[in-house]
């Protein structure tokens, strides 16, 4: 697989030597929660990207699918989880292509964990992975170092304390499916409360053997009200020294466009 | 966020029949406990097990490749891997990635040939034979207790609570250690697993 | 030494209106206090539906714009297609994790309108290329803070052509203001279904 560019890289850490800082990536704060019950395993996660002290993304989507019985739950480096499940999400689907059987939980978990071990902990990405497969209902943690964890509740991210202590307090072995989800989003709620870097809204995902639920804003307790007068502002407000309309069809004069015609149906619709 | 380390206690012993390892339960990131239910104890093949201490990741990384070469060897050798194989497997690793890894391992493990051994890989690497070994951060609290107590040839209940009682000392003096204790019996019959909790005072089996 | 992302300055903003997108940026280049151009634009066309606004360092501004006209011309030529905003954001999105051990110092953010729906599109990326798709507005520059404040107080939902533009130049040229680094003119590109409109700002040259 093409891999990692680093032809940048000398010349970064000759200019970091020099005192120049790091650039500061977007991190999920976060708060990310997983509970095994009785027929299968649901994950949840809050929705605050932040980037340093500023909250980058109110309503990020941290619940990634990997394949669809086994979805994951990211926390660290934003691009780190995201490009990391995709990957692995690729690579998985290629072997269950390859083997003829549906995906293994333990195998998402062995790839992911391999990979994030050769990076060292460079890759920030710190993951909950969740999913039902033929040997049964597993949940992992794993950690960017590339150690992993086989629990019936975990909780990761900087608001897992908070959330853990719900877990402690109110976990019992055989919840059914109402009462782990229930769970589940008390416990991000302790986080989005308490925890600075977590906030915002609470997704969802419940995974069984039939099939997976995906509740994006399964609460939405931060709805912002509505604002008491419209701003908007009158036309001619603002002081202009030029302007230059282009139409769609005059856009041949700017940029070279040479609309090529497409007999019959040779049309390539990957984008959809 | 600091690395995932298993602060810990862990140790193996040989006994008339065969082998014991033990370990606590605890993985800490700083002081906040990760995981208070490890299974620190990991089999590397049928009878032979290793106790990890020192950084997960490094540990399971290690253990798994051992694991997948032992494999390869019995179906090879059409034989089962004896336990001095299996520590020299896990020595080469540990010593040639000396710099990067941060792995201390205890190798224990009962063959047809030499019965219950055991094989102890501290940092840096080397590779010790020892009729029992303790490792982890706890274990410096336990290095007289088991000086005083240990016995060549003990029968495997004494040689099970030899071992209960080594490791509830180190959890009771180690903040970095705690949980359940989780112990290996390895003899002729195979693998049996203990699991001891610290509700019942360590003293009922679980299962 | 300061942080690549605040030697040359700069400001950019993209907004959703009513079936149309504003993406806006100042003219400021800079090294730290001196101005070096009041005509250095950071918003780049690519195709006639993919607009691309860039802050940061500046070699890396015009080293990733032309990076993505090499990309996209490709694209053109191998899929005999303009490439839509979705598409080319992922694109973004992959150039730059591909150096996540070496990144670019850029804040890209991406504006259009989708060609078959004509739904606005925008989003934002941090340098190691994690996607923020924003269903109102996108900020980047060394004058975030004061965007976000200005964007999230003025910005309301379903804004026709001309509020769009009232909207998001008086976010920007208030905000750059407030920054050093930042200002000296404005272009506003407001993008519509049928036509591309084009603005230059009257902004303060201080």
């Amino acid at each position: 697989m093409p891999g990692f560019d680093f032809s940048n890289y000398n010349r970064n850490a000759a200019l970091h030597a020099r005192g120049v800082p790091l650039p500061k990536a977007t991190s999920t704060g976060t708060t990310i929660v997983g509970c095994i019950f009785d027929g299968g395993v649901g994950i949840a996660a809050d929705t605050r990207a932040t980037s340093g002290p500023i909250v980058a993304d109110k309503n990020c989507e941290k619940l990634h699918y990997i394949s669809p019985n086994i979805w994951c739950a990211g926390a660290g480096t934003a691009a780190d989880t995201e490009f990391t499940t995709a990957l692995i999400s690729s690579q998985l689907e290629l072997h269950s292509l390859s083997t003829g059987r549906k995906p293994r939980v333990v195998t998402c978990m062995t790839m992911l964990k391999q990979h994030l071990f050769r990076y060292q902990g460079h890759i920030g990405a710190y993951l909950v992975v969740a999913g039902v497969d033929p040997t049964g209902t597993h949940l992992f943690t794993v950690h960017a170092h590339g150690s992993t964890d086989k629990l019936p509740y975990v909780t990761m991210g900087s608001g897992s304390l908070a959330a853990m202590s719900v877990f402690e307090s109110q976990w019992q072995p055989s919840l059914n499916r109402d009462q782990a989800v229930k769970l589940c989003a008390d416990a991000i709620e302790a986080g989005i409360w308490n925890d600075l870097g977590s906030g915002s809204n609470v997704d969802v995902a419940i995974i069984t053997a039939d099939k997976t639920t995906l509740r994006r804003n399964y609460i939405k307790p931060n709805e912002r009200t509505a604002k008491l007068r419209s701003y908007v502002f009158p036309k001619g407000t603002t002081a202009v020294l030029n302007e230059k309309i282009i139409p769609k069809g005059d856009l041949g004069k700017f940029i070279s466009v040479e609309e090529l015609t497409e007999e019959g149906g040779d049309k390539m619709e990957v984008d959809t | 966020m600091d690395r995932l380390k298993k602060g810990e206690v862990n140790m193996a012993v040989t006994f008339k029949d065969g082998v014991i390892l033990g370990a606590d339960s605890r993985t800490t990131t700083g002081a906040y406990i990760a995981n208070r239910v490890t299974d620190k104890l990991t089999q590397v093949h049928d009878t032979i097990w290793c106790c990890r201490s020192g950084s997960a990741a490094d540990t399971q990384a290690v253990a798994d490749i051992v694991k997948y070469q032992l494999e390869l060897f019995a179906m090879m050798n059409g034989k089962p891997p004896t336990t001095q194989t299996a520590g020299a497997i896990f020595q080469e690793i540990c010593y040639s990635n000396k710099d990067r890894l941060s792995a201390g391992l205890i190798i224990a493990g009962w063959d047809e040939r030499h019965g219950g051994q055991v094989y102890s890989i501290p940092l840096g690497g080397s590779l010790h034979k020892q009729p029992y070994s303790i490792g982890g951060s706890g274990s410096t609290y336990i290095y007289g207790y088991c000086d005083a107590n240990w016995r060549e040839g003990m029968e495997e209940a004494e040689a099970v609570s030899f071992v209960k009682e080594a490791l509830k000392e180190a959890i009771k003096w180690d903040g970095s250690s705690g949980g359940v204790i989780r112990m290996v019996v390895l003899t002729a019959k195979g693998a049996d697993r203990h699991l001891y909790l610290p509700d019942t005072d360590y003293k009922v089996r679980h299962q | 030494m300061p942080s690549p992302f605040s030697i040359n300055g700069g400001a950019c903003v993209a907004m959703v209106g009513k079936d149309c997108v504003a993406i806006a940026c100042d003219l400021r280049l800079g090294l730290q206090a001196l101005t070096v151009s009041n005509n250095f634009p950071k918003v780049f066309q690519y195709g006639d539906n993919v607009f691309l606004g860039l802050t940061g360092l500046a070699t890396d501004v015009s080293t990733v714009s032309d990076l993505f006209r090499y990309k996209v011309n490709m694209y053109r030529l191998r899929e005999e297609r303009h490439i839509a905003p979705r598409t080319f954001a992922n694109l973004v999105s992959s150039s730059l994790y591909e150096r996540r051990f070496g990144p670019y110092f850029v804040s890209p953010v991406v504006a259009g309108l989708d060609p078959k729906t004509g739904a606005p599109f925008i989003c934002g990326f941090d340098s190691i290329g994690c996607i923020d798709f924003a269903q109102d507005f996108i900020v980047s520059g060394t004058a975030t803070d004061q965007l976000f404040g200005m964007c999230e107080s003025l910005w309301e939902p379903g804004l026709g052509p001309d509020e769009l533009f009232e909207t998001i130049s008086q976010a920007l040229l208030n905000a750059v203001d407030r920054d050093a680094l930042s200002g000296w003119g404005a272009h506003v590109y407001i993008i519509e279904k049928d036509k591309v409109t084009k603005r230059l700002l009257k902004g303060r040259q201080d």
